[in-house]
């Protein structure tokens, strides 16, 4: 055996053997430390990774779809709809494309107005494609055909007690009430609230949603044009791909993905996010670098004279100095291992009640190369931590050290 | 063996001199049971320091084996004190984490000899200091006297070509020094191990081939005992 591997051998020893018989009280309050800075290193981070996959998530769900047609360049609609449609329907990687056509219109309920967005839909496409459906507080989602009914944002059914609501409202509206819709050509209809969609997304939960017959019925016409349509892509495929197989069947609209759609400024902001949680991460280590660097300077000054023995008999300088280091690695590993436990006990927990916040429920998400990533980033930390204070007491002269 | 040339040794108080050791030169046969006497303060301890090459000499020469040991770098004179000399200390010096055994297989790990090996010169060892029964106890399970047999032990476990022992039976009532110092002969006379001990105790005198007397910082008597057949 080289001498190197005879003295790291020897650190182990002297390391393992001054934790299994050392302080017990020290050691769990440096694993529980070093535990919850892993944990902090990463929960903070996986909270704001969770807000933005939120809102990545609510984009898609209730707003873009995977993909997003929209009117050509200086065009308000989109024409030859159904053409379109088929024509995007046979597109390999196209699960469904869903048409919206916004009207607009002033909705009246027991005296308050509210103006917003009427959505035209298609229900047995729209189920297909946006996660409104699903998301239905309470009555039941529009079915293909249904006229004379209505499914209203959250937020433009409100509350009665008006301070309850974040947005303006029609003031408590319920399934079964029936409220009016003025609509921009000047047609006044009477619906009744068939659904109350919440999907905490605020495009959706400020929209009236109607079917396209009904549309048809308001204009007197059939309908062959749209404000946007939607596309969910089959599960897997790579929206670029399908959006440039769009392009390719020679459709002249403006086609984007939810990406596209996202553009810069989202970009800027996942940016800005990564800089509060690199400031987070350093914030974590520097803790542990500190706490790390405590324990091993106290607990090498109260060994003081043991190192100077140590010395005289003739261990090497190098294998004193690592087996703190090995007895930081050893902290650090455990430190990790309790971590972990209490990430996981999190995101258990968080996945039955999310943080609840106005525009969506929050998840903490975090992956394998988050943990693999901070525990790595730890380890480096702890172990020059503990090699800082190990070093210069394994420097000091044999008897000064042993006259402690 | 050991040769000491015009060997000094100085302190400093802040700017005030304090001078232990004041040119000794003397020398250490094979074999040999010395025993450095002197009242407290006379320079005993750091003359055995530096032979034990534990400190740096002022000014002056130690040669071990021919081999100036001034020459030599931290790394060496650790190596050296590993491989060629044994150490015990006044109060004992163990490693409180270890236990008896593992206190004595210390060095001879850091010699990288195989655990199993290790293990049986370490057993081998404590057998003949009596502490076959109290390998697996901690120092702080034992009493005084058995402390200084494991530090005896663990001085002798790789075979020294000398053993600096600093004042060995300080902390020890009559009935464990005599036991320790019976050891010491025992070494001194049937493996023909080199010791060099500080004492102060009148009665140690009777173990001692050999007493160099300390006073100031300069050797004051050297006494050989068998030259004169006491």
């Amino acid at each position: 055996m080289n001498e190197t591997l005879i003295r790291l051998k020897l650190s182990f020893f002297l390391g393992l053997r001054s934790l299994q018989r050392g302080s017990i009280g020290s050691l769990v309050m440096t694993i529980v430390i070093v535990g919850m800075v892993f944990t902090n290193m990463i929960f903070l981070p996986s909270v704001i990774t969770g807000a933005i996959n939120l809102f990545v998530d609510q984009t898609i769900e209730f707003q873009s779809g995977d993909i997003l047609i929209e009117p050509k360049e200086n065009a308000e609609l989109i024409e030859d709809l159904e053409d379109l449609l088929a024509r995007v329907n046979r597109v390999p990687g196209v699960l469904r494309a869903a048409p919206h056509n916004n009207i607009g219109g002033v909705m009246k309920f027991k005296g308050n107005r509210l103006a917003g967005s009427v959505i035209a839909i298609r229900p047995r496409d729209e189920v297909l494609v946006t996660g409104v459906s699903k998301m239905i507080r309470e009555g039941q989602y529009l079915g293909e055909g249904d006229t004379g009914v209505v499914v209203i944002g959250n937020y433009v059914a409100g509350h009665k007690d008006k301070s309850e609501d974040l947005m303006p409202s029609l003031g408590g509206v319920r399934t079964g009430d029936s409220i009016d819709i003025e609509f921009t050509n000047g047609v006044v209809r009477t619906y009744r609230v068939k659904g109350i969609a919440e999907t905490k997304s605020y495009m959706a939960d400020q929209a009236v949603f109607i079917t396209w017959d009904e549309l048809e019925s308001i204009r007197g016409q059939k309908i062959d044009q749209a404000t946007e349509v939607l596309i969910r892509t089959v599960p897997g495929e790579d929206e670029e791909e399908v959006k440039l197989s769009l392009i390719g069947m020679g459709i002249q609209e403006e086609i984007k993905t939810w990406h596209d759609l996202l553009g810069k400024a989202f970009a800027e902001i996942v940016q800005s996010y990564g800089v509060i949680n690199s400031i987070s991460t350093i914030v974590s280590i520097v803790i542990a670098i500190v706490v790390i660097f405590i324990v091993i300077m106290i607990k090498t000054l109260n060994n003081r004279r043991q190192i100077g023995i140590l010395k005289a008999i003739g261990i090497h300088r190098t294998t004193i100095t690592f087996s703190y280091v090995f007895q930081v690695i050893i902290l650090a590993i455990m430190g990790i291992i309790f971590g972990l436990f209490i990430l996981f006990a999190l995101d258990r927990y968080f996945a039955v009640y999310p943080i609840v916040f106005p525009d969506g429920d929050i998840r903490p998400a975090f992956t394998i190369a988050d943990i693999v990533t901070n525990a790595v980033l730890l380890f480096i930390a702890s172990a020059i931590a503990g090699l800082i204070p190990a070093w210069l007491i394994a420097r000091e002269e044999i008897l000064d050290a042993m006259r402690g | 063996m050991i040769r000491t040339t015009n060997l000094k040794k100085t302190y400093y108080l802040g700017v005030v001199e304090v001078p232990a050791l004041q040119g000794i030169s003397f020398e250490v046969h094979r074999g040999d049971f010395i025993g450095l006497m002197g009242p407290s303060g006379s320079g005993k301890s750091t003359l055995l320091h530096l032979l034990g090459l534990l400190d740096f000499p002022t000014a002056g020469k130690i040669e071990i084996d021919g081999l100036d040991v001034a020459k030599m770098d931290d790394d060496e004179r650790t190596d050296y004190r590993l491989r060629k000399m044994g150490y015990i200390f006044q109060d004992y010096a163990l490693v409180a984490e270890l236990t008896v055994l593992e206190n004595v297989m210390l060095t001879a790990m850091a010699q990288g000899k195989p655990d199993d090996e290790c293990r049986e010169a370490s057993r081998d060892v404590l057998s003949t200091v009596g502490l076959s029964n109290r390998l697996d106890h901690l120092p702080r399970e034992l009493s005084g006297g058995e402390q200084q047999r494991v530090a005896i032990a663990r001085s002798m476990v790789n075979r020294p070509i000398i053993l600096f022992a600093d004042e060995p039976c300080a902390n020890l009532d009559t009935m464990n020094s005599k036991a320790v110092l019976d050891q010491f002969h025992t070494l001194n006379e049937e493996l023909g191990q080199t010791i060099v001990m500080v004492s102060h105790e009148e009665w140690h005198k009777e173990y001692f081939h050999r007493i160099i007397y300390l006073k100031d910082g300069q050797i004051d008597r050297d006494e050989d005992r068998r030259v004169h057949g006491i």
